[in-house]
């Protein structure tokens, strides 16, 4: 017979928490949280026998769970993390694998977001809850992430201005190392931001419905790579197109942004 | 009635005697039960009190931090009730097979 594993305390509250955080409801699982701290914390309590007396934490955890709710969720994460796993795919590969024929290939991240913003702000306003003051970590990544869109467009900004373009037109085909940086810094920035965006959407349904904020605001900034990266690779050098290119793709992205910051805002209140 | 009918009612019926702390519930239960772990059983003691038959309060615990303490609500001593007669019902009809 399979002996149980042997854990401390801290081990067993540890691997239970996260257990019970993942799986029920936010007030459910700080409840059950305290319980088993008292239960495992009691003077009379053997550690050596803590499995065998309360079972694996995972086990205790799944005993506690309304499996409907559960399901539920699982549901939407898998949805959430379907989208996010379309946005790493797009921006790695530079290639979908999807195809809609009514839209342009550079809209289907912007259709993730608009599927994924209005399900998880819905979900955690609902089901999900604040927990004390705003997380340092959180205002910290939020900044950083706020700051490394504003400088992607930005340096899009450059790169794709009229003036630069007639230059890399005339450079062809030697690459200029402006262009290098400025695809190096929509794949990796693109792909970062999209696990990012995953990690808060794990820490928002585990600790704090505010962390939804990261999700948010770092898939707005991978749904802003991967549209630029999209619409790059179908770029001509033309005159016409070096002359339009700069406008069209700005009225685009800053309303994507815009939404993004809303929906950021809408996840922190 | 289930295993899991059987443990309801002893978890009332142990409420019933006196408000207690969650291991003064458990113990019990699990010696009387040795193959069904504590968890099992903190789960009905929880369900329980979702579905409204016990109620939980925070008070001193010998000498140490404060302890959660459950106690049966009115609810919960009808339930016990229904839950006594299930269990004579079953014992009788048991006992007419012959079966001590």
């Amino acid at each position: 017979m399979k002996q149980p594993k042997s854990l401390t305390r801290e081990q067993y509250l540890k691997q239970f928490s996260r257990a019970v955080r993942w799986r029920l409801p936010p007030q459910e699982s700080e409840e059950a949280i305290a319980d088993y701290r008292e239960l495992i914390l009691l003077e009379e309590r053997d550690e050596t026998r803590l499995v065998e007396e309360l079972g694996e934490p995972v086990q205790a955890a799944h005993l506690l769970t309304d499996v409907r709710t559960y399901r539920r969720w699982l549901k939407v994460f898998a949805v959430l993390a379907f989208g996010l796993f379309l946005i790493v795919e797009w921006v790695w590969t530079g290639r979908y694998s999807l195809t809609f024929a009514a839209l342009r290939a550079w809209w289907y991240p912007v259709l993730v977001m608009a599927a994924g913003l209005p399900l998880s702000l819905y979900w955690f306003r609902r089901h999900g809850q604040k927990n004390g003051p705003l997380p340092r970590r959180l205002a910290l990544l939020l900044a950083a992430v706020f700051l490394f869109g504003a400088g992607t467009l930005a340096w899009n900004w450059y790169v794709l201005s009229p003036r630069f373009l007639d230059f890399y037109r005339e450079t062809y085909p030697v690459i200029p190392w402006q262009i290098i940086f400025h695809r190096e810094l929509t794949i990796n920035g693109g792909i970062v931001c999209t696990l990012l965006a995953f990690a808060g959407l794990v820490l928002a349904k585990c600790y704090d419905r505010r962390w939804l904020a990261l999700y948010t605001l770092a898939l707005t900034v991978a749904v802003l790579c991967s549209f630029i990266l999209f619409h790059m690779r179908r770029m001509d050098l033309s005159y016409a197109m070096a002359n339009s290119v700069q406008t069209y793709l700005f009225t685009r992205l800053i309303p994507i942004g815009a939404a993004g910051l809303i929906g950021t805002g809408v996840a922190l209140c | 009635m289930l295993k899991k009918d059987l443990l309801e009612l002893c978890l009332l019926q142990l409420l019933a005697g006196g408000d207690k702390y969650g291991y003064e519930v458990l113990t019990p239960l699990r010696a009387a039960f040795p193959d069904t772990q504590e968890s099992a059983i903190y789960a009905l003691l929880r369900g329980l009190g979702k579905e409204g038959y016990t109620e939980w309060y925070m008070a001193p615990g010998g000498g140490g931090p404060d302890r959660k303490y459950y106690r049966i609500t009115s609810a919960g001593q009808t339930r016990l009730e229904e839950m006594r007669n299930q269990w004579r019902n079953m014992r009788d009809a048991i006992a007419s097979f012959g079966v001590e």
